[in-house]
């Protein structure tokens, strides 16, 4: 690795434990870095490289996923971790284990969950090189595992109270997109399963502090918000009209002559 | 059409010969098996008639377990003649065999050998000895250099008559690196390999690397690439059922990983069909039924009682008969001791992270229940009655259950109730559908049990030589008639006048 580019990786530490951090200069010395790694050839890291420059490489792409989250770039943390996951599962062998290897895992399960991919959430952490019982002791990963299965069992209570326990800073950038992700969730289940509710428990349902939020959010939804009974009403959705799907029907049954032709 | 018509009898000779070497294949000396199927390696090769190859391969795994390495030096000096290179090679390859074999061979006296034999009886030498070495694990190391020095033969030979064997020498070869644990080293071989046989159209070669390939990402869990490797290749259709099995298996594990439950049920049901019988192959079969059971709870049915108790699934799959018991009756308590039991069993099928997502279903199996046996309940008892945390957790999980439609009913807050609604009816669109679905269920299983049937290749030749020598007999009747006939013609136009 030239000189110049020990220089600027050294800057961008420096920058970057600095509190607070100076994210756009962070940024700039980011883009230079990934033009000397590309011209050291270590951006897509060859077999025969050497171990240390691996590593140095690897450390300033995890700060790039870093500062990524910090300054709300989530398309770039998605390149950076593209381009680490050679590191940690192709050279998981060559370089010693990243103590940053497992928070950068665990945000992009996060980020994967505040998308609703579940699918990919699910072959992720397949995919993950731990055993399964120490899934659950790793803080980094436990964190979004447990948030997968309140939210897939119905539980958001628990993930709103979890968004204080955070196993490091990074999580909490996520946590608003959780937020919504959620809160489209159990509204949407509160409009089939209440007739009306009180505008209170309406707003304490739905996590918000203030009425205004909540009336907000409710005609953004097109509730009927009865201020002076103090309580929302969900249309009723009408009775489905029952129509036959005449289209489908018609093909089905061709395909069923078709199939029973084949087999007469 | 002469040697359409030699072929059928010439068959018709080999099978008789084959029945009367039957009754004597009981007795028969692995060494005798060998050279018997040396012979029809060489009849495969001179008749282009993949089917011998094919007989020769299905008696590999009964020999495998009776081989031993004079079997195998025996064989191999009664085949190739004395100043053979090959046989050079091939003997210094072999382990040393004990004394008592080296006796045997002194006994039966056969006549020498004097033709070298084909490319072809050298690979399956070659297969029978790797396999022979990974029966114990202090050889792992030379069966991996042997089968990857075959595998280099092979390719460098190219013969499409050495396809079926080739296909089976890297499935030794996969056994061979991952028993040596080095699975990860071969993945570039395979790829290159499947390549080329998808070039060559050398189907049976590329159905066999695709599922080494699967084999091996599953093996690192690598989902993504084995999923992008399923989608960018074609399973070749000629595949041999077992080949078919293990890839719809494969591709089950995939699918239910990718939480598309139903696309691996199919899949999970293709390879249990195509799987050969559970007493010839337990392995197989209890894995696959180990993944349909969960799959099948993923998808919220209930596996049937009787598999559980299948002679040869019965002890495999008591940790899964546990969790069936407990999503059924839909306690969350009974769930997690049954999975803190059983974890170290479901870690090893690699099914735990599966299970794990069962969670949700014991849920809402057991708010089903309530909401059936309850036309009111308060979430207070929903709460205590499903082990829930809080009632606010309650809430929101019947509210969630209502919006699935997983049940039928409404929550009323203020009184902190939650009242269940009448069933559905029954009928409505989506009986179309569920006929729908059972219908095309059906329709697809008579299609791959139609597509699962083998022929023998040129059966339909017979066929055609019937049909040739018909018409040859019309067309003499029909030249007799008008030689015979050629005074009716002389009268007809009188008739014709007549009328």
């Amino acid at each position: 690795m030239s000189t110049d580019l020990g220089q600027l990786y050294q800057e961008l530490i420096r920058s970057f434990t600095a509190r607070p951090t100076d994210l756009k200069k962070c940024g700039l010395l980011l883009n230079q870095l990934k033009i000397g790694l590309i011209g050291a050839g270590l951006l897509v890291p060859q077999p025969d490289a050497n171990p240390v420059d691996l590593a140095t490489a690897r450390e300033i792409l995890e700060i790039g996923a870093f500062w990524s989250i910090r300054s709300k770039d989530i398309p770039s943390f998605d390149r950076y971790f593209s381009q680490l996951q050679t590191f940690y599962n192709d050279f998981s062998s060559v370089l010693p284990p990243s103590p940053r290897e497992f928070p950068i895992r665990g945000l992009y399960l996060i980020r994967l969950l505040t998308q609703n991919r579940i699918a990919d959430f699910h072959i992720t952490l397949e995919s993950l090189p731990l055993p399964a019982d120490s899934l659950t002791s790793n803080p980094f990963i436990s964190h979004p595992i447990n948030l997968e299965r309140w939210l897939m069992e119905g539980s958001y209570s628990k993930v709103w109270n979890a968004r204080e326990e955070a196993p490091a800073e990074e999580y909490k950038y996520f946590v608003d997109e959780i937020m919504g992700t959620i809160r489209n969730e159990i509204a949407s289940c509160e409009e089939t399963a209440y007739e009306s509710l009180p505008l209170k428990d309406a707003g304490t349902l739905l996590f918000f502090k203030t009425q205004s939020e909540l009336v907000q959010f409710a005609q953004k939804r097109g509730w009927q918000v009865d201020l002076t009974g103090g309580a929302i009403r969900f249309a009723k959705k009408g009775e489905d009209k029952a129509e036959i799907p005449r289209q489908k029907l018609i093909a089905a049954n061709l395909q069923y002559a078709r199939e029973l032709e084949q087999i007469v | 059409m002469a040697d359409v018509d030699m072929k059928p009898t010439e068959e018709k000779k080999t099978e008789e010969t084959k029945e009367e070497e039957k009754p004597k294949k009981v007795p028969l000396t692995p060494a005798a098996e060998i050279k018997l199927n040396a012979t029809l390696i060489e009849r495969a090769v001179s008749t282009f008639e993949p089917r011998f190859t094919h007989r020769v391969l299905r008696t590999l795994t009964s020999l495998k377990k009776k081989l031993d390495a004079g079997a195998l030096r025996n064989a191999t000096e009664e085949i190739y003649p004395a100043d053979s290179q090959t046989r050079q090679q091939l003997l210094a390859l072999f382990p040393p065999a004990s004394t008592d074999l080296s006796m045997e061979i002194d006994t039966p006296p056969s006549k020498p050998a004097t033709v070298e034999p084909v490319p072809e009886t050298e690979v399956y030498f070659r297969l029978l000895l790797i396999h022979h070495l990974l029966a114990s694990p202090s050889t792992y190391g030379k069966a991996m250099e042997i089968s990857k020095q075959t595998v280099e033969k092979i390719q460098i030979l190219n013969r499409r008559t050495m396809d079926p064997l080739a296909a089976k020498v890297w499935y030794a070869l996969e056994r061979s690196y991952e028993l040596g644990g080095e699975l990860a080293d071969a993945r570039p071989m395979f790829l290159a390999a499947q390549r080329t046989a998808s070039l060559r159209h050398d189907d049976e070669t590329q159905a066999s690397l695709i599922n080494r390939l699967l084999r091996s990402y599953l093996q690192y869990n690598l989902y993504d690439q084995a999923d992008k490797l399923v989608s960018k290749t074609t399973f070749p259709l000629s595949a041999g059922n077992p080949q078919f099995a293990r890839y719809h298996y494969y591709l089950g594990r995939i699918k239910a990983v990718q939480l598309n439950y139903t696309a691996a049920h199919t899949n999970i049901q293709q390879a249990i069909r195509r799987a050969p019988p559970a007493t010839t192959a337990p392995g197989f079969y209890q894995a696959i039924h180990k993944l349909s059971v969960v799959v099948e709870l993923l998808m919220g049915d209930i596996p049937e009682r009787g598999l559980f108790r299948h002679p040869v699934l019965e002890k495999a799959l008591t940790g899964y008969f546990e969790i069936v018991k407990a999503v059924r009756s839909g306690s969350l308590s009974q769930f997690q001791t049954t999975l803190s039991a059983h974890q170290a069993q479901f870690e090893a099928d690699k099914t735990h992270t599966l299970i794990v997502r069962l969670r949700q279903n014991v849920i809402k199996t057991g708010i089903r229940r309530l909401s059936l046996s309850y036309s009111r309940i308060s979430l207070r008892d929903i709460c205590v009655k499903l082990h829930l945390d809080s009632e606010e957790d309650a809430e929101y999980i019947v509210g969630k259950a209502i919006r699935d439609g997983v049940i039928e009913g409404r929550i009323i807050h203020e009184k902190g109730w939650m009242e269940c609604g009448g069933q559905k009816g029954g009928y409505g669109p989506e009986v179309i559908d569920v006929f729908n679905r059972r219908i095309s269920y059906c329709l697809e299983l008579h299609n791959q049990s139609v597509k699962a049937m083998r022929y023998p290749l040129n059966a339909h030749r017979k066929e055609l030589a019937a049909a040739d020598s018909a018409r040859e007999r019309e067309k003499e009747l029909a030249k007799e008639l008008a030689e015979g006939g050629g005074d009716f013609d002389s009268d007809e136009p009188g008739l014709g006048e007549g009328f």
